[in-house]
């Protein structure tokens, strides 16, 4: 944490979506770099706004001094979440993992309950917000795939994340065509969930458990000669950036080097002439909603450097807006206008754009964009499956 | 390490790299632009500064000393990256107003008056003397305004207080892109019965709407109504960000955001590759020639140590004036500190004087004895030698 670096500039502030609608929170400069002067004895408790963070990371990527107001903030969430008694909704979504495997287990049974007026209820008493439908659970999740052929150019092990498991399978499933296509051979290591959501709900522990058990799995296909590839944006940010930081889990370094966003790792291997994935054109105007963890990951923009490679597809880079949702941000029942706010802003920028649907590689960006929005949202992998006309 | 081709990287997203890299772009190069965070421009009031030192910015240009580096460019390079830029500005939406002939006065969130070149178009009507007659129009709670020190000094004016129900410039902006929120203002100012000449505003019309919610405003009270600019944050200086980072992407240029280059990869007299460090793996970027556009002590593009100015990225020679002493004045907020000559010496083809390598430019707030504060040489010149340089790097690509 490099606090005493900040020049007190305010560009963290101007980025920082948060601040721009809820008058509550006093943005990345105080909360960050301002108050940790305050925090550094160690002694002074930490303000019950720290909660309010999001966790987008904004502020990161537009301080020019490399103060990282985000990663102060959060570690103060962590220190909150160690002196207070957590709330339902933090220890439910901190827990996600285990729920989402109850979950899908009983997919037909949970989608009702969690669609119906009492399932609603239940949740508005835990501090759940309702105004987007919660995602439906599936049933047959990714991880009971069958093992997949050897091919030869590379082999990579794929951290899928939670949500395509329990939610969205099929869109792995594409991914995992898309990568086979390409002679790239495939496995599905164990693993668990990233640790991203407890992280965020003020749970240290549990994330570091979390984090453990998947650098032990990620590190034995690492040491056979894979390369591990993911596809959520934030089980990325958490893998390359939180195990080392501040999870500091033992081997961290060693999956970092060797983890690749999906997209990146497809450009890498065009770029070293291994493979020459053949795109066919897509008649598709697209916006491109960019997750505020792709923009913190620091790799760029890969997908929409693959997209521009399809003929035919318009594609707009949209990455100014926060689309508000932040994973289970803006579940939480205080941060409904919050979210609901910048969904709106987000909304309208794409709606000017005249696209006819969204893009973005982040789950919970899409549910949120779509469902206030009336607009079909695809991950870009499902474009990219698309133009390569593959056939099952 | 992944690797990744371009024929140009520009390295900082200031006025200088973005106007660099949207005109190689509209080349049909392959152009990426990486930076470490968002440029001064975001702190800016968003009016282009070109040489505030004479009534006629040319003029004043022609009488700066002999080794300021607006010297390396002919009148007709200012003149077309001006003309571009206000080009750019419409086709964005957020036009400016304004001639190299003469510069003109904004006043300012203190009531002093600034002198520039271009303002955007929501400044068109700030005032040019101090007797116009102007309501001013401040929000409750707003801290980066400061009403009763602008009417102690202009004599015709007097402010009233609307309670936007948000405090922070940014969020009352993004209050003015709701039609609804912008009609009850209008409402409320029609209320108010204003007899004076024009209405100010501080510059908060939306995040970026800003021309069409100034326009409404004026048709509806009959009147010029003007922003006027805040202390940070500020809103016309973000406008001016966003316009140019987006029109530099509708030409097919692609950002790194959070990549500040901290090494860079060499073969002989060229630069092969920049790297960054990231908490993964190392990321590294290839191309055939490189900008570098990081602007001076503020922007990250120069360092000072004990003694020394550093140039952190290729470690181009810097020219430091004198010694340490001569450094600063004693009036802190003088213009005039020495340190302002601090920077890179360039030639005519905006290379480093002195660097070993052939496919580097250079240009922006990081060439040396630009003084920017002191000369009035802001956005302006950067934009200019933005353009010079990507000229120069092109006519080596070719
Ligand atoms: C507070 C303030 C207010 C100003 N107001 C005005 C005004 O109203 N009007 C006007 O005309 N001028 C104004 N100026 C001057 C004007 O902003 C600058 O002269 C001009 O815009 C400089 O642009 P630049 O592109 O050269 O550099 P900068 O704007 O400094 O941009 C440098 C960029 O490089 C990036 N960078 C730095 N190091 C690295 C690295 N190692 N790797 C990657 N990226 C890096 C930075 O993050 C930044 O994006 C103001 C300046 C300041 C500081
Ligand atoms: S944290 Fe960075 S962006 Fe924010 S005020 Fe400090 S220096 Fe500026
Ligand atoms: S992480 Fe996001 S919400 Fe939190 S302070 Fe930074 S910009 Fe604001």
């Amino acid at each position: 944490m490099k606090y005493e670096h900040c020049i007190r500039c305010t560009i963290c502030v101007e980025n920082c979506p948060v601040f721009r609608v809820n008058p509550e929170f006093p943005g990345p400069k105080q909360s960050g770099p301002d108050a940790q002067r305050f925090r550094s004895d160690g002694k002074k408790s930490v303000d019950d706004w720290v909660l309010l963070c999001s966790q987008c990371k904004r502020c990161e990527m537009a301080c020019p001094c490399g103060v990282e107001p985000a990663q102060i903030i959060l570690r103060a969430q962590q220190k909150y979440g160690l002196e207070h008694p957590h709330t339902a909704a933090h220890l439910l979504f901190a827990n996600n993992y285990y729920l989402s495997t109850l979950g899908s287990m009983t997919a037909p049974l949970a989608n009702r309950v969690a669609a119906t007026k009492i399932g609603k209820k239940i949740f508005q008493r835990l501090g759940i917000a309702t105004y987007i439908p919660f995602p439906k659970f599936s049933f047959k999740t990714l991880r009971q795939e069958k093992k997949t052929r050897n091919r030869e150019v590379r082999k990579v092990a794929f951290f899928y994340g939670c949500f395509i498991n329990f939610y969205r399978p099929d869109i792995g499933r594409k991914i995992i065509q898309i990568l086979q296509s390409l002679r790239i051979d495939v496995v599905l290591p164990s693993q668990w969930c990233c640790g991203l959501p407890a992280l965020g709900n003020g749970n240290l522990a549990l994330a570091r458990s979390f984090a453990a058990k998947n650098v032990a799995s990620l590190s034995n296909y690492i040491d056979a000669g894979y390369d591990v590839v993911y596809t959520c944006t934030s089980c990325g940010l958490c893998l390359l950036h939180d195990y080392q930081g501040i999870m500091e889990i033992p081997g961290a370094k060693k999956i970092a080097e060797n983890s690749y966003n999906v997209h990146e790792y497809v450009l890498k291997l065009i770029a070293e002439q291994e493979i020459k994935p053949a795109f066919k054109e897509v008649n598709r105007t697209l916006a491109y909603h960019i997750p505020c963890h792709l923009r913190a990951l620091e790799i760029g923009y890969p997908a929409a450097n693959l997209l521009r490679l399809i003929p035919s597809l318009q594609c707009r880079i949209l990455d100014d807006a926060c689309c508000g949702l932040n994973g289970s941000y803006g579940f939480k029942k205080i941060n409904e206008a919050t979210a609901l706010q910048l969904g709106g802003r987000a909304v309208s920028l794409i709606k000017k754009t005249g696209a006819e649907a969204i893009v973005a590689d982040c789950g919970s960006c899409r549910m949120q964009l779509s469902g206030l929005s009336g607009m079909e949202a695809f991950d870009p992998a499902e474009i990219i499956y698309e133009s390569l006309g593959i056939k099952v | 390490m992944s690797v990744i081709e371009y024929d140009v990287i520009v390295i900082g997203a200031g006025v200088a790299g973005l106007t660099a890299g949207t005109l190689l772009a509209g080349q049909g190069l392959n152009v990426a632009l990486v930076t470490a965070g968002e440029p001064t421009a975001c702190l800016s009031t968003g009016c282009v500064d070109v040489c505030s030192q004479n009534e006629n910015p040319l003029q004043g240009i022609a009488n700066l000393p002999d080794l300021h580096p607006f010297h390396l460019v002919s009148s007709e390079t200012i003149l077309q990256a001006l003309t571009d830029f206000q080009q750019v500005m419409t086709d964005m939406n957020i036009p400016y107003t304004g001639t190299l002939e003469k510069n003109r006065q904004v006043i300012s969130a203190i009531g002093t008056f600034k002198t520039t070149c271009l303002t955007p178009l929501t400044m068109e009507s700030s005032p040019q003397s101090i007797d116009e007659k102007i309501q001013i129009v401040t929000f409750t709670g707003l801290k980066d305004f400061y009403p009763s020190y602008i009417i102690s000094r202009l004599q015709n004016a007097s402010f009233s207080t609307y309670d936007a129900r948000v405090s922070t410039t940014m969020g009352i902006a993004a209050k003015f892109e709701d039609d609804a929120f912008l009609e009850a203002f209008i409402s409320w100012l029609e209320n108010l019965n204003i007899s004076a000449d024009k209405i100010a505003v501080p510059a908060v019309l939306g995040l970026e709407s800003a021309t069409a919610i100034m326009k409404r405003i004026a048709s509806r009270l009959k009147r010029p109504v003007f922003e006027i600019p805040t202390i940070p944050p500020s809103m016309p200086g973000r406008r001016l960000f966003n316009a140019l980072k987006d029109h530099f992407r509708s030409k097919g240029g692609v950002i790194y955001w959070g990549w500040p280059v901290v090494g860079v990869e060499k073969a002989g007299r060229l630069i092969e590759a920049v790297t960054a460090e990231s908490r993964g793996r190392p990321n590294s970027l290839n191309a055939r020639a490189f900008v570098l556009a990081t602007g001076s002590f503020v922007g990250g593009g120069l360092h000072a140590e004990r003694d020394t100015i550093v140039e952190p990225v290729f470690g181009l020679p810097v020219h430091v004036p004198s010694q340490r002493e001569g450094w600063f004045d004693q009036d802190y907020f003088s213009a005039n500190h020495g340190i302002g000559q601090a920077g890179i010496m360039v030639d005519t083809s905006f290379r480093a004087v002195g660097c070993p390598w052939d496919n580097i430019f250079v240009c922006g707030a990081i060439l040396a004895h630009t003084e920017a504060l002191k000369n009035g040489c802001g956005h302006g010149f950067a934009m200019t030698t933005g353009h010079a340089a990507a000229r120069s790097c092109l006519e080596y690509l070719q």
